[in-house]
Order: C-alpha cells, then structure tokens, then sequence
C-alpha cells in the first residue's frame, strides 16, 4: 500500500490559487496542497481549459454573444469563460493584459474586436514577450484605439509609437522623444483592411446597414517607411518588428513588464505614472523576473514562474496584500456558486455588478488602465460589492452554496459551537485568514444566531444560519483582499 | 452513402431585404425565424436580447414593403421574452414561441393578441423550450420542445396530442433539437441540432431516416439549426456553424452549398444615401477581402456579403428559399432554378 504523503502548506496554496485564479474550492486547495509547491504552481501555469461552455450552447442561447457587439454581451462572454473554466490562470493572465495594454470599447464601439483581443491574450499572453508586442501591434482593435490606421509614411502619428515605449514596454524615462517619432515610422502602413470605412462606421457609432464588420489587420506596404531609421541607439531600415526587437532587448523592458507583474500578482505598487520617480517596492522580486525574462528569451510565463516560486511571493507580508479588483471578486464568488452548465442571464448580472464596483470589464477608463489598490473602494463601490457578494452566497439554490453549506454542516458536526461553525465557514471559503477582531465579531454573530433559534433547530434554520454567517463573512475587510 | 449524381440543380441568388433595426421600427434586429403568410407576407421575429426595445415581429415582403410590426419586450399578453419561433396557421393566425416564458401565444393574421398558452414541465403537453413551430396539414401545431428533446403534437388551442423522441442519439432521439419543417406528404424533418444531423419521421412521427454527420465538408453538418422543404421535396439545411446553407434533393443527394452573396437593400441604400460620408466610405469598400482564418464564423465576421449565422430557412408560397441572416439583421432570399 502506498501512502501519498501530504505536504500541506494550505495558506500557501490558498495564496497561489487567489493569486493566478480566482480562489479556490476546498477540492482544488486540497488537490494542489497534496503535491509539492512547485509541482503546484507549473500545474496551475500549464492548465488547458476544458470546461467552459462550448460557443454554440452560448450562441444558441445568448444571441448577442455571437457577434458580441456592445459591451454587455463581449463583457459577459468573458465573465462567463473566467467563471467556467478549469484553466483560471490563462483568464487571470488575460486579465492582466488587459489593464497592461488598456484598449477600450467606448472609443471601438464594437465588441467583437476587443473580445478577439482578449482571444490573442489568452493565445499568447504566457509565450514570448517579444511575439506579444508584435501580436498587440498587429491587433486591429489597438491599431484603432491608438490611431496607427493613421500613420502615413509622408504623415506620421506618433500616438501607438509612443504608448508602446511608454505604457506597454519600457516606461517614461528610458527613451527619447526622437525614438517615438522612429518608432511611429517604423509602424507606417500597419493598419486595418478597408480603413476608411471600418474607421468611419467606429465614429458614427452605427451598425446600420447591416451590423459590424470584424476588423483585420492589413500590412500596406505601399504607406511603409522604409528609410533609416535610429531607434535606442541602432541604425538601420528598421520595421515594427526590428523595433519591437530592439525594444525587447533592453533591460528597461525586463524591469518595467515584471513591475506590472508584481504590482497584478504580489502586492499593490504606486500608481503606473509614479513609476519614473519612485523604485520598485520590492527590487528582489523584478530582479528574479528580469533574470528569468533574458535566461528563457522573453518567455512570460517563465517570469511568471519565477515569481511565484519567490520569496517574494511567498511571503507573508504577502498575502491579503492586494484589494481584489470587482472582477476578482465576482468571478471568485460566482466560482463557488457553481450552477453555470448551461448560459444563464447571470453572467449579464455579473459584469453589471462589475461595472457598479468600478471595473467596466473592456472600458478600462484610459490608455493607463485601472489604476486598481485602494482606488477600488469607495462608500458607493463598498455596498455594491457587499450586496453582490452576499447576494450570490445567501442562494441556497444555487449548488455550490447548496454543497458549500452540506460540507460546513459535515464538518463543524450537529452541535457545533460557534467558534467551529465560523471556522468551517472561513476554511470552506478558500481558508480566508481573519483577524482575531474578525472572528470575533463573527463568532457572535454566530452565537447569537444559534441562541435565536429553537432549542433544537432543524435543518432548514441551520442552513440559514449558516448561509448568514457567509453573507457576513464576504461583507469583512478580509474578503476584499487577495 | 450519398453520392452526387451529377444532375445538381442550381440554386440562385435572387435579393436582400431589409437592415438593421435595433430599436425597432423598419428592419430588424438579430432575426431568429419567420413564418410566410399566405398572401406572401414575411413575418419576422427580432430577437434583440441586449436592446429590448428591438423585440418584435416585423412584417414585410421580399419586394421590400414594410407593412409595420407587433408584440414587445416583457410578460404580459402578447409580449415575450426570448422569442424563438414563429408560424402561421391554416386561417393565417400567427403563434409565437418563447423559449424563456414557455408559452404559445396566438395572434390574428395581423398581429392583434388572442391568446396565450403552455406550461413549463416535462409531463405531456407541457413544454420546456419551445424552438419551432409548424401546422400539420390536418390542422395539428407541431412543436420542438427542445429542452424536452421531443415533438408534441397539440391543438391550436395547446391541447396533447401525441409526441415523440427522447434524449439520446439512436433513431428517433435528439440533441437539443431545434428547427424543423413537412414536406408535402407531411413527413416531418427536424434539424438535431446537437447531434449534426436531420432526421425525417413520417407524419404520425415514425423513423423514417436521418441524414448527416459533423464536419463541414459536403454532406456534412455543424450545429443544423432549421431545415425547409419545397414542393419538390428538395431539401434546405441551415447548416448555422459552418454558415451555409446546404441543398438536397429528397433522396439527400447533394445538390448546392450556399454561402451567401448579399447586396445592398432599398432600405440600406435608403440609409446610405442619408449618411453622405458612409456612402462616400462605402464607395472604397472591398466587400470580399482576403481574410486571415478559415474559421467559417470568423470569416462571415469579416466579409459583410456572406450568411453570419444563418439561422432560419422558408420557403415562400412562390418557391423561393428565405433565409434569416441573424447577425447581418437582413434576409437573403434565393430560388432554385
């Protein structure tokens, strides 16, 4: 008989699985606890998704999510895959992307092409950096949202030149005014097919005559710079992608992305305009993921790796170190809710509720994305995220609260205290960790809920006591950190 | 086996009607079905999820009149929620399906509200998805009570009659089974829309054949989502997730695959010509480009002319194929040659 030793580290897990997904049941923690932390962590970064809803279901159903053109309906496909999925960290990574390389529905109108965005993040979002910038330089909807189908060979527009050094690659600081205007001639001629038209329909803001057209990118040739160019040093007839080359070279480069991975996967920095004045909170973390970025030859997910396998990451002052963003906190309560076998109008809900916390999933309010921390919370964000959470956790009908609620009542026994009832309910949440104060407060709660029932409450009054406690579990401080 | 036979009729690209509408008015709005009144009048449902205000069913004839429109967003009488089907009675009443409140409900010939029935269940005579409608020629409605995975045959009025079909992929089971259509000696066609395939049963519901396997080469479907069948017997497939429509004669020989070859409509000229700057754009407008996937649903994304998810097929009282071009909001009417 073999005997599977069990390694156990559950609040690190629990940390991981918060971190590159969106939390965990007590079976995933449980899975992943079992085996050593980085056997953990490379299951987790090499998950295939093989439990999303299949498109046509979602199609036949939700009309609007098949030409996905306003934003509710690209919104909610998305959610729906973040909440299905068995492959958490490729929505997670996509996730981050999309507030790295912030483009935005309100200027497309459609929401076919940011949803194909999304699409490339998620294909390859965890590859090479160096095929990411060309992808995102070559993506219609960034060709559009930052006005490259406007860069002329004879006529530059200096707008994507710019953003990429300064937001997507390098950072302010590390560059000079004259490599944004090489950059920009260096990206002449990538634009969308059919320019005119497809930019003309974006401002009229009009699906007439007969609905969107998906956007392509087109390389013309004919309005390329080819002369020479100095770009960071180097000379030469450089392209877009002998420039994002050369970009990707640059130790700036490694600094900044790892930056943006430690501000998304550790711990809150400064807001991304603060960058050039101040230093990275935790130098030892870029440090890490910079070596990993030039010994794996821009591999992302090798970053990633590096980073969770960290010190850095590992710690305690890590932990609960990071307010969750609205998405963060739907999809994780909708993960445990379960029920989503077939598409429903909940997913719709969600990304309304998203919106209301302040994070209008595709409308990132600017090019610099969401600035995310404690700019999440407010009195007005607060309730919304309150009344959404405990809305989903106090539904007995939905099955993972109806599971959720049998496992507690299992664990804690017939005649649990107080204390044992709050603290079935915090492990069965993802091993939430509380305050003493917390718990305190919850453990009364709790009492106080017991000694209002009958002497002998039956099934029905457990369960809602119960699903109370949860509804004031995800209303603490505590649930709206990761 | 199906063979070609070498003697494939053609089937030929004749007009498009209408455009989008997505608050209502002329044109319409994700269309999911329509029903052809006898005088020849197209009735189309618009099921417009995300812009309640564009759930109706317009009217209109593929000469381009508009003759206005019925029903609205919400539960109350003569409204619906998710409409799916449409059909036309013998005396040319209207009944609607909706596949989220579970009922039927009736209309005159002109839209004005009669009455409604359906419950939501398993047990006989109810429904639980109703996804398409059609009269028998004795008069009995025929309904796809898809999440039921079965036909149930009723009165116009909602009573049982019989039913067939179960879950499954045997003869005479069904995958979520969705449009269907009767040929002129009343045996039923069903597109099994989750199983990819079309199965034929006879008039009181016996298996008669099915046709069809996954793929998207010829003979083959993805997600069938309505079959029509004309006078002939020539069978028309809207074969949704390969988004074509394709065409067999009644022994399934193959005969044509459609791709779709839309121009531009009265009402949309009529919209161009308003908005000089769209009709200037349009003007350098390369409708066929070159695209970069072979994804069939990506490639109708990008070229504006052909189906994007074709998702309703009739046969009007002249002979002629009309197919809802759901998210091009347009019809595309053909006829065989």
């Amino acid at each position: 008989m073999t005997t599977v030793q069990v390694r156990a580290d559950y609040p690190l897990v629990a940390h991981l699985l918060r971190r590159a997904g969106f939390g965990g049941t007590s079976e995933e923690l449980h899975d992943l606890a079992s085996v050593d932390y980085e056997v953990a962590v490379d299951r987790l970064l090499d998950a295939v998704d093989t439990t999303s809803l299949p498109d046509d279901l979602i199609r036949r159903y939700h009309i609007d999510q098949s030409d996905l053109r306003t934003r509710p309906s690209a919104g909610s496909y998305w959610i729906g895959r973040m909440v299905t999925t068995d492959a958490p960290f490729v929505e997670k990574v996509a996730l981050f992307w999309h507030r790295v390389f912030a483009t935005a529905q309100t200027k497309l109108i459609q929401g076919k092409v940011m949803s194909t965005q999304i699409e490339m993040f998620r294909e390859y979002g965890l590859g090479s950096f160096r095929d990411m910038l060309v992808q995102l330089s070559k993506n219609p909807a960034m060709i559009l949202f930052l006005d490259n189908q406007d860069n002329h060979r004879d006529a530059i527009n200096e707008n994507y030149g710019r953003e990429i050094l300064e937001l997507f690659s390098m950072g302010v600081g590390n560059y000079t005014e004259e490599d944004v205007k090489e950059c920009a001639r260096a990206f002449t001629g990538w634009t969308v097919a059919n320019t005119d038209y497809m930019a003309l329909k974006m401002r009229n803001n009009t699906m007439r005559p007969y609905g969107y057209i998906a956007w392509q990118f087109k390389y013309d040739e004919s309005d390329h710079d080819d002369g020479e160019k100095t770009f960071l040093g180097k000379t030469g007839n450089f392209t877009g992608e002998d420039v994002i080359d050369i970009i990707c070279e640059q130790p700036d480069t490694a600094a900044f992305v790892a930056r943006h991975m430690y501000h998304y996967f550790v711990a809150d920095e400064l807001p991304v305009p603060q960058w050039p004045h101040f230093p990275p909170k935790d130098p030892e973390a870029i440090r890490v993921m910079t070596d990993a970025y030039f010994e794996s030859g821009y591999s992302i997910k090798a970053m990633l790796r590096a980073l969770f396998l960290s010190e850095s990451f590992k710690a305690e002052a890590s932990r609960y170190a990071r307010v969750k963003s609205p998405v963060e906190l739907v999809v994780g309560t909708l993960r445990l809710a379960g029920g989503y076998e077939r598409p429903g109008a909940d997913v719709y809900r969600a990304t309304a509720a998203s919106g209301f916390m302040g994070q209008d999933l595709l409308a990132p309010p600017s090019v610099e994305g969401w600035m995310g921390g404690s700019d999440w919370i407010s009195t007005g964000t607060m309730v919304q995220r309150v009344n959404f959470a405990s809305g989903v956790v106090g539904d007995l009908e939905r099955p993972g609260i109806r599971e959720l609620v049998n496992e507690i009542k299992a664990q804690a026994g017939h005649d649990a205290t107080p204390e044992a009832l709050v603290d079935s309910c915090l492990k069965l949440l993802g091993r939430l960790d509380v305050s003493d104060e917390t718990r305190s407060g919850l453990v009364a709660f709790a009492g106080h809920g017991e000694s209002s029932e009958s002497a002998s409450p039956d099934d029905s009054d457990k369960d809602h006591q119960i699903v109370s406690i949860l509804q004031l579990i995800v209303a603490t401080r505590e649930y709206q950190l990761v | 086996m199906t063979t070609k036979t070498g003697t494939e009729i053609k089937v030929n690209y004749v007009d498009t009607v209408g455009f989008g509408a997505d608050v209502g008015g002329r044109g319409f709005h994700l269309p999911v079905d329509l029903s052809v009144r006898s005088d020849g009048r197209v009735f189309v449902i618009n099921r417009s999820p995300m812009h309640r205000r564009g759930i109706r069913v317009g009217i209109c004839d593929v000469a381009h009149g508009w003759y206005g429109e019925f029903g609205s967003d919400g539960k109350g009488d003569g409204q619906f929620t998710s409409p799916t089907a449409i059909t036309h009675g013998p005396d040319d009443r209207v009944y609607v399906a909706d596949e989220e409140l579970n009922r039927i409900t009736v209309y005159t010939p002109d839209g004005e509200y009669e009455s409604k029935w359906g419950e939501v269940g398993s047990a006989p005579g109810q429904i639980h998805g109703p996804s398409a409608l059609k009269f028998t020629a004795e008069g009995d409605l025929l309904v796809v009570d898809h999440q039921n995975n079965r036909i149930q045959r009723m009165s116009p009025n909602g009573k049982y009659i019989s039913s067939w079909g179960k879950p499954g992929f045997g003869e005479g089971e069904f995958n979520l089974p969705w449009g269907l259509d009767l040929d002129a000696s009343g045996n039923v066609y069903v597109a099994d829309w989750r199983n990819d395939r079309v199965q034929r049963f006879s008039p009181d519901g016996e298996f008669i054949d099915m046709f069809g396997v996954h793929g998207n080469g010829d003979n083959q479907f993805n997600r069938p989502s309505d079959v029509a069948v004309d006078d002939d017997g020539f069978i028309y497939v809207a074969d949704w997730v390969n988004q074509r429509v394709q065409v067999f004669d009644a022994g399934w020989n193959f005969q044509a695959s459609l791709r779709g070859q839309a121009t531009v409509s009265p009402w949309a000229q009529e919209y161009l010509e308003a908005n000089a700057d769209e009709l200037d754009a349009r003007s350098r407008f390369n409708p066929y480009i070159e695209v970069d996937t072979d994804v069939p649903h990506e490639v109708s994304a990008r070229v504006e002319a052909f189906f994007w998810d074709p998702i309703a097929v009739e046969i009007d009282p002249d002979g002629r194929l009309i197919v809802a071009d759901s998210l091009r909001h347009r019809l595309q009417v053909y006829k065989r040659a």
